[in-house]
C-alpha cells in the first residue's frame, strides 16, 4: 500500500489483532452520535471566551438534530461497518526505530505514511489555534492509529501520536501525547483537525516564556529585506530566535491549510524580513519564507503577513507563490470562530 | 591580542544585548591618580551604562571601555574637561560584530592545525583537496579514480577503497547526489577518513576491506553543489541546459532506467523532479552507469539523501516487492538499530514507495534491476526541523550513527556472496 493511501472500508482483513487497544466506538449507526466531534479542538480554560463552541474550522458540519443527511449517513453506515470490525490496526512502532510499513503485516492496516501525514496536519493546527511561539511542538512518533475511506474518497484518521517541543535542541526528552481526528477530503487541502494534547509545559510558564519573547520581540531590531534565517551552515543567531518562532507560527498556518493527504510541509528558512513593528502593542510581522514540498520537493516561497500579541489569537494573511504550476494559493484567518470563508477583517 | 580579548567578551554579551549599533570602545589612559579617581566615578554612574573592561589602578595604564551610544556625547565631554587622555578604538561596534560573526562562520570552515575541520561543511575545492589528501596519505589503500565530467565540466572523481586483488566484489556509496543535501557529503568525507583510521582497527571493516573493495563518490553532482554555494543554497537538481528549455537542471534521481518516466518523477523541465529528455541523459548519471556496468562485480549500493531518517531499499517506481524484500527488511531493520544505539535517533525503515512515496527513475531500482540485491537508500538527519540547513554541530554525530548502518550493510554483502 503506497505511504499515503487510506484504507477502502470494503478492504478484505486480516485475521483481528489480538489484545488491541482500540476503543470501540459503540456501533448503533446513529448519524448524530457519529458525527460529533469526539475530541474537543486543542484549547485550554480561558484562552478561547471569544468562541464558547469549537471553531467551525476544525469539525464537520454537524447534522441537524432528528435529520441526518444524507452524506452524514453513508459517512456514518462506512464508519459503523468498519469501526464494527478490529482488523485495521496499524502496528504501533513504540519506542525505538519504527517496523517497516511495507512489512508483511497486516493488509489493510493504514499505512504509518498516511498517520504521519494526519499527526503533521494536525499538529500545524494545533500550533496556529495555540498561537504560542513558546509552545510550538512537532511531531516525536505516531502510536496507533486507523483510517477509512468512504464512497466520497474522503479519509478520516483516528490516531494517537507523541509531540516533542519546537525548539533549537535536538530533542530536550519531554514529550507529549497526543490524539486527534483528521479528516482529508480527497485531493483538497486543509484538512478538518480535531486534536487535544497533554501540556509538556505548565501553562503558566508557557505565558511567561510567551511574553519574554514579546518582550524581546518588540527591542529587537530586525534585519530588513533579504535574509537567510537559518544560514547555509544551518545557523540562527540566538538574537534572532524571536523572528523565527513567530516565522514558524505564521507557517504554521499556511502549512496546515496546504496539507493533503499526499502534500505535506516544512519550513525550510526565512528568506526575508519585509517588515517588523513592534512600536504598537502587537507585533506586525511581514515575512517570507520558503516551504519545502513533498513529495515534489518544490520549494515554495510564501509572504506571511502575522500580527501577534501573547494571548491573543493570532491573525495571518499570506499568499504563496508557484513557480511552475498555474496555483497560486492564499488565505487569511482571524484565528478565533470565524467560519474559513469569511473575509478576514484584518 | 588585547583586541581578541575586548572581542571575546563582546561577542559574549551579544546574547545579552540584541545590538551594538553606534556603540563605540574607547581607549583612556590616566595621567595621574586624580585622574583614575574620575574614572571610577565614572564608572559609577549607572545611567551611563558604561563597560569597562578594566579600570586602570596605576597611571599610564590604559582602560577599555563600551560607550553606549546614547552616552557617548557625554562621556566625551566629562574626559575632555577632566583633560583625561582618550582615543576611540572601534567607530562602532556592530559593524565589527556583524564582520565578526561572518569570520567565525569562515573560521569554522578553515582547517584547524591545518587538518580538515569535519564538523563544518566545506566547498567542493576543500572536499575535493581532503579527497587528495587522503589518497595521499594512504596509498597503499585509497585512489582516486575519475569516471567522467559533469554537465559544465567538472571532473567526477570517486575514491576507491582497496587492499589489493583485481576487480574484487565491492561496495559503491554516493552522496551529495541532490546537491542541497550538504549532510551527506560531509558525512561522505566524514566516512572516508573513518575508513583509513579504522582500517586494521576495526574487525569488521577490516575484514570486509581484506575480501572486497569500497567506491565512495562524494561529490556526485559537483556543478549543484558549486551553485549552492554560490547562489542558491537550496538547488537540487544537476546543471544541465538545452536549447529551448526555459528551466535548469534534471533531477539526477529520476534519471536512472528504471520505471524511467514514471509516477514519482515529472517531465517539466521546471520541476524539481524533472526526469530529464531520457533515461541516463545526464552525464553524471551515465558516468556510475558507465563505470558500475564496466566493473561488474559491485554487490551493494548505497546511495545517500537527507532528509526524513530513513533507510529504504527498492522499488520506488512501484508497489510490488522485490524478490529478497524480507532480507532487505531485516538487514534495514538491523542496520537502523545500530544507528540507533548510537545517538538515539530513530529511522524508520521499508521499500520506497510504501516509507516515502513513490519515485520513478531512481538510482536503487536501476542498480537492483542490474543485479545488485543489496540496494539500500538513507534519508539522513533530521525529520524537518532544520531540514536541509542541518546545523554543522550534527555532522559528527550524524556521520558516526550513519556508519555504524553502512558498516552492518557492507558486513552483511560480505557474508553473503552471490
Amino acid at each position: 500500500m503506497p505511504a499515503d493511501a487510506c484504507p477502502a472500508w470494503g478492504t478484505p482483513l486480516a485475521r483481528p489483532v489480538e489484545g488491541s487497544p482500540w476503543r470501540r466506538v459503540p456501533a448503533e449507526g446513529s448519524p448524530s452520535a457519529l458525527a460529533q466531534p469526539r475530541v474537543a479542538a486543542g484549547r485550554e480554560p480561558g484562552r478561547w471566551s471569544a468562541a464558547s463552541t469549537p471553531p467551525a474550522a476544525s469539525t464537520p458540519p454537524a447534522p441537524r438534530p432528528g435529520v441526518p443527511r444524507p452524506s452524514a449517513l453513508l459517512l456514518a453506515l462506512a464508519l459503523a461497518l468498519c469501526l464494527a470490525v478490529p482488523g485495521l490496526q496499524a502496528a504501533g512502532p513504540g519506542p525505538g526505530p519504527g517496523p517497516g510499513p511495507g512489512s508483511p503485516g497486516v493488509p489493510g492496516a493504514p499505512p504509518p505514511g498516511l498517520l504521519r501525514q494526519a499527526a503533521r496536519a494536525a499538529l500545524h493546527f494545533l500550533n496556529f489555534r495555540a498561537g504560542s511561539p513558546s509552545g510550538l511542538r512537532v511531531l516525536a512518533a505516531v502510536l496507533r492509529g486507523r483510517a477509512a475511506v468512504d464512497a466520497r474518497r474522503t479519509c478520516r484518521v483516528d490516531l494517537e501520536f507523541t509531540a516533542e517541543r519546537y525548539g533549537p535542541e535536538v530533542a530536550d526528552g519531554r514529550l507529549g501525547r497526543c490524539s486527534a481526528r483528521v479528516v482529508f477530503r480527497h485531493q483538497k487541502p486543509r484538512p478538518a483537525v480535531n486534536v487535544t494534547c497533554t501540556r509538556f509545559m505548565e501553562t503558566s510558564r508557557r505565558r511567561r516564556e510567551d511574553f519574554l519573547l514579546y518582550k524581546r520581540a518588540k527591542r529587537l531590531r530586525a534585519p530588513l529585506g533579504a535574509t537567510s534565517i537559518p544560514d547555509s551552515h544551518g545557523w540562527i543567531d540566538p538574537s534572532l530566535r524571536p523572528i523565527w518562532d513567530l516565522a514558524f507560527l505564521g507557517s504554521s498556518y499556511v502549512m496546515w491549510e496546504r496539507t493533503t493527504q499526499t502534500l505535506h510541509y516544512y519550513m525550510a528558512q526565512l528568506s526575508s524580513v519585509n517588515q517588523w513593528k513592534t512600536n504598537e502593542d502587537a507585533i506586525d510581522f511581514d515575512y517570507t519564507v520558503l516551504l519545502h514540498e513533498f513529495s515534489t520537493q518544490e520549494i515554495i516561497p510564501c509572504r506571511i503577513h502575522l500580527v501577534w500579541y501573547p494571548g491573543k489569537p493570532l491573525k495571518v494573511k499570506y499568499h504563496c507563490q508557484e513557480l511552475h504550476t498555474a496555483q497560486e494559493g492564499s488565505g487569511t484567518e482571524e484565528g478565533s470562530a470565524v467560519a474559513p470563508t469569511q473575509p478576514n477583517n484584518f | 591580542m588585547k583586541l581578541i580579548l575586548v572581542f571575546g567578551a563582546l561577542l559574549g554579551h551579544i546574547y545579552c544585548q540584541e545590538t551594538f549599533v553606534g556603540d563605540q570602545v574607547l581607549e583612556i589612559t590616566p595621567r595621574n591618580e586624580e585622574q583614575i579617581k574620575h574614572l571610577v566615578e565614572l564608572e559609577a554612574e549607572e545611567h551611563l551604562q558604561l563597560d569597562f573592561w578594566k579600570l586602570p589602578t596605576i597611571p599610564g595604564e590604559t582602560a577599555h571601555v563600551r560607550v553606549p551610544f546614547v552616552s557617548i556625547q557625554a562621556v566625551k565631554v566629562f574626559l575632555e574637561s577632566q583633560g583625561i587622555a582618550y582615543s576611540t578604538m572601534i567607530e562602532d561596534v556592530q559593524v565589527l560584530l556583524d564582520k565578526e560573526n561572518e569570520e567565525m562562520l569562515l573560521n569554522r570552515r578553515r582547517q584547524r592545525n591545518g587538518n580538515f575541520n569535519f564538523e563544518a561543511y566545506h566547498t567542493l575545492e576543500e572536499i575535493s583537496q581532503e579527497m587528495d589528501t587522503l589518497a595521499a596519505q594512504y596509498p597503499g589503500l585509497v585512489s582516486k579514480v575519475n569516471i567522467g565530467q559533469s554537465f559544465e565540466k567538472r571532473p567526477m572523481n570517486v575514491l576507491k577503497f582497496s587492499t589489493g586483488g583485481s576487480q574484487r566484489r565491492a561496495i559503491w556509496i554516493d552522496t551529495g547526489i541532490h546537491s542541497r543535501e550538504w549532510i551527506t557529503h560531509a558525512t561522505g568525507i566524514w566516512t572516508a577518513k573513518k575508513i583509513v583510521n579504522e582500517y586494521g582497527k576495526d574487525h569488521t571493516l577490516t575484514n570486509i576491506l581484506n575480501a572486497m573493495d569500497i567506491f565512495m563518490e562524494i561529490v556526485t553532482n559537483p556543478d549543484g553543489f558549486a551553485f549552492t554555494h554560490s547562489m542558491n543554497r537550496l538547488w537540487r537538481k544537476n546543471k544541465s541546459t538545452r536549447p529551448g528549455v526555459f528551466c535548469i537542471g534534471v533531477d539526477l534521481n529520476r534519471n536512472w532506467k528504471s520505471g524511467f518516466g514514471g509516477n514519482g518523477s515529472n517531465n517539466n523541465p521546471c520541476s524539481e523532479t524533472y526526469h530529464g529528455p531520457s533515461a541516463q541523459s545526464e552525464p553524471e548519471v551515465a558516468a556510475i552507469v558507465d563505470f558500475i556496468t564496466a566493473h561488474g562485480n559491485i554487490k551493494a549500493l548505497i546511495s545517500i539523501h537527507s532528509y526524513s531518517q530513513m533507510l529504504m531499499y527498492p522499488y520506488g517506481h512501484s508497489l510490488e516487492p522485490v524478490p529478497n524484500q524480507k532480507e532487505l527488511y531485516n538487514l534495514a531493520k538491523d542496520a537502523v538499530q545500530a544507528l540507533y544505539q548510537v545517538h538515539g535517533i530513530e529511522y524508520i525503515y521499508g521499500s520506497i514507495s510504501t516509507t516515502l512515496y513513490m519515485a520513478s527513475g531512481i538510482t536503487v531500482d536501476w542498480a537492483y534491476d542490474n543485479g545488485i540485491k543489496y540496494s539500500f537508500t538513507f534519508e539522513l538527519r533530521d525529520t524537518g526541523r532544520y531540514g536541509f540547513l542541518l546545523p554543522a554541530s550534527q555532522i559528527i554525530p550524524t556521520a558516526q550513527e550513519t556508519w555504524l548502518a553502512l558498516r552492518t550493510i557492507m558486513e552483511h554483502t560480505l557474508n553473503h556472496p552471490y
